[in-house]
């Protein structure tokens, strides 16, 4: 709340607001086989595995469902070092956002690297998921990646 | 002069409380399945794609075109989004069918959506602003006031609304894709259910949906190879006035008899009642019916009730209003002003099923939205204009 200025009304005003999410069937499929510490991804049209699923082949439209199981490796393919973490950042130390290429998969997928220092990270390294002791079907499932 | 465009195809969705069982995409590739499927197109066939929805914060998905567009095969195809609040499936079908007639597109997919389960709109209507005194809780605060005005004004009688619930509320259950059917409906049911805000009672008003609607607009080439008979847009007008200003009429609005007039002149109207075989309109508490009727023109001022009570509004009466049971038996709200301009397409197209008006020609669809300050009207013909 702002502080009181000398013969001004002040009250706080918070505006709250839930939100829920029905993720359908195959969103669900991925944040199922999370609970189960498998990653999996959708075979497009042309053939491409692509990681998280989508639900309709971003170039015909096209509804697509068959589920392909990826990784658990991948690749880095590119990455960006975070030295001084926020609060709400998900490792309390200093980290990469990188794009992985699960083995298997034709897309790459946003996550996390803990690799201890810059000069560890490379494009093109080898990566592996640490995963949560108790899954509960959500990305952070995976805490994050780790050199292999 | 502007090439002309038509419906080729509608769709729509089972409208729900809760569609847990999809998507955000998932809901509006329904519609839109449903919408090629009538129409006898594909994806390849779509030049561009115009989508509309309520505010984002209705759901907490922020522009949420842009994550939808994969879903909607817009992938290097112009994508147009529509804000227009309640009225916004009506102007969104509208930006889509003036990309026809401009010439531009030979078809355009048209989308509506929202997927109230994801989100709370009646409390998100409802801020509490501190040192102000709260007087909303959700539209229906907002509206019942206006309702109790025209009541004055117009002295009618007390069980108008009551009419226009167990109307709508027969005519739903005509209607394969209503959210909320009570088979056994009666004038008793109504009249004894839970006062919400006076004098709006619980079965006097819209429920919260789940819900999409989609249009294939076609030029006259493209209507000429679709698969069933198309719904030729005759005219089409939208207009807007600000929540307040000093004399507005909020009953009556401006704005709504300005729209209305423009598209009469547009479509070669000239007595509402007579020239329209029926219409939808956006009645989401049962008063406005009657509110509508008179603003549109159907009826002289402080007359609209009598429409209500003589039965002219029902499906047998001279002039039917809301055949599909209206946005009283399903609201995504998004989608609400499309399915009334949808509706209007499949009574002229002869594709009403159940609640098919014999021999439709020419039908309006109407939609509303903000504090009954944005109007989108159209008017569909079976014969070519």
């Amino acid at each position: 709340m702002a502080a009181a200025i000398a013969g001004r009304l002040t009250a706080a005003h918070v505006l709250e607001y839930p939100y829920r999410r029905s993720v359908g069937p195959v969103l669900g499929a991925f944040f199922t086989g999370l609970t189960e510490r498998r990653v999996t991804g959708v075979k497009a049209r042309d053939g491409r595995i692509l990681v998280p699923p989508v639900e309709y082949d971003p170039d015909t439209g096209e509804a697509i469902s068959e589920m392909v199981e990826v990784g658990p490796g991948g690749v880095v393919t590119t990455w960006a070092w975070v030295e001084k973490p926020r609060r709400k950042h998900p490792l309390d130390r200093p980290f990469a956002w990188a794009l992985i290429r699960l083995d298997g998969a034709g897309s790459a997928m946003l996550h996390v690297v803990d690799a201890g220092s810059a000069a560890a990270m490379e494009t093109g390294m080898r990566v592996r998921p640490r995963w949560k002791d108790e899954p509960e079907g959500n990305i952070r499932d995976i805490v994050c990646f780790e050199p292999e | 002069m502007a090439e002309r465009c038509a419906v080729i195809g509608v769709g729509q969705t089972k409208h729900d409380v809760k569609r847990t069982d999809v998507s955000l995409p998932g809901l509006l590739r329904e519609a839109v399945d449903r919408a090629f499927a009538d129409a006898g197109v594909g994806w390849r066939d779509i030049d561009a794609v115009v989508i509309g929805k309520a505010p984002d914060m209705f759901e907490g998905t922020m522009m949420p075109e842009l994550y939808l567009a994969d879903a909607l095969g817009a992938a290097g195809k112009p994508m147009l989004r529509v804000h227009t609040a309640g009225s916004v499936g009506g102007s969104t079908a509208i930006v889509a069918a003036q990309l026809v007639h401009a010439g531009i597109h030979e078809r355009v997919l048209t989308v509506a959506y929202e997927k109230q389960s994801e989100g709370n709109a009646m409390w998100a209507l409802t801020v509490r602003i501190p040192f102000q005194q709260a007087i909303v809780a959700g539209a229906g605060g907002y509206f019942a006031p206006l309702i109790r005005a025209y009541m004055r004004r117009s002295g009618a009688p007390e069980d108008t609304g009551i009419r226009v619930a167990l109307k709508d509320r027969q005519n739903a259950a005509k209607n394969p894709y209503s959210h909320l059917v009570f088979p056994d409906v009666s004038y008793e049911m109504i009249a004894g259910s839970p006062m919400l805000w006076d004098p709006i009672r619980y079965m006097e008003t819209c429920p919260s949906s789940d819900g999409a609607c989609a249009m294939v607009l076609a030029s006259e080439a493209a209507a000429k190879r679709a698969r069933q008979a198309p719904a030729w847009v005759h005219g089409t007008a939208m207009r807007s006035e600000p929540t307040m200003f000093a004399g507005r009429d909020q009953v009556n609005p401006r704005a709504g008899r300005d729209c209305a007039a423009e598209l009469y002149r547009k479509a070669g109207i000239t007595d509402p009642r007579r020239d329209l075989d029926c219409a939808e309109i956006y009645v989401p508490f049962s008063w406005f019916e009657p509110m509508w009727m008179e603003n549109l023109g159907f009826a002289p001022e402080g007359e609209g009730w009598k429409m209500t009570q003589e039965g002219a509004t029902a499906l047998d009466g001279d002039m039917p209003i809301n055949p599909s049971g209206g946005v009283l038996s399903s609201n995504p709200i998004g989608a609400s002003g499309m399915i009334r301009f949808a509706e209007a397409a499949l009574q002229v197209r002869g594709l009403a099923g159940e609640h098919q008006v014999p021999g439709a020609e020419r039908a309006l669809g109407h939609a509303y939205g903000g504090g009954s300050q944005f109007f989108a009207m159209w008017i569909v013909g079976r014969a070519r204009p």
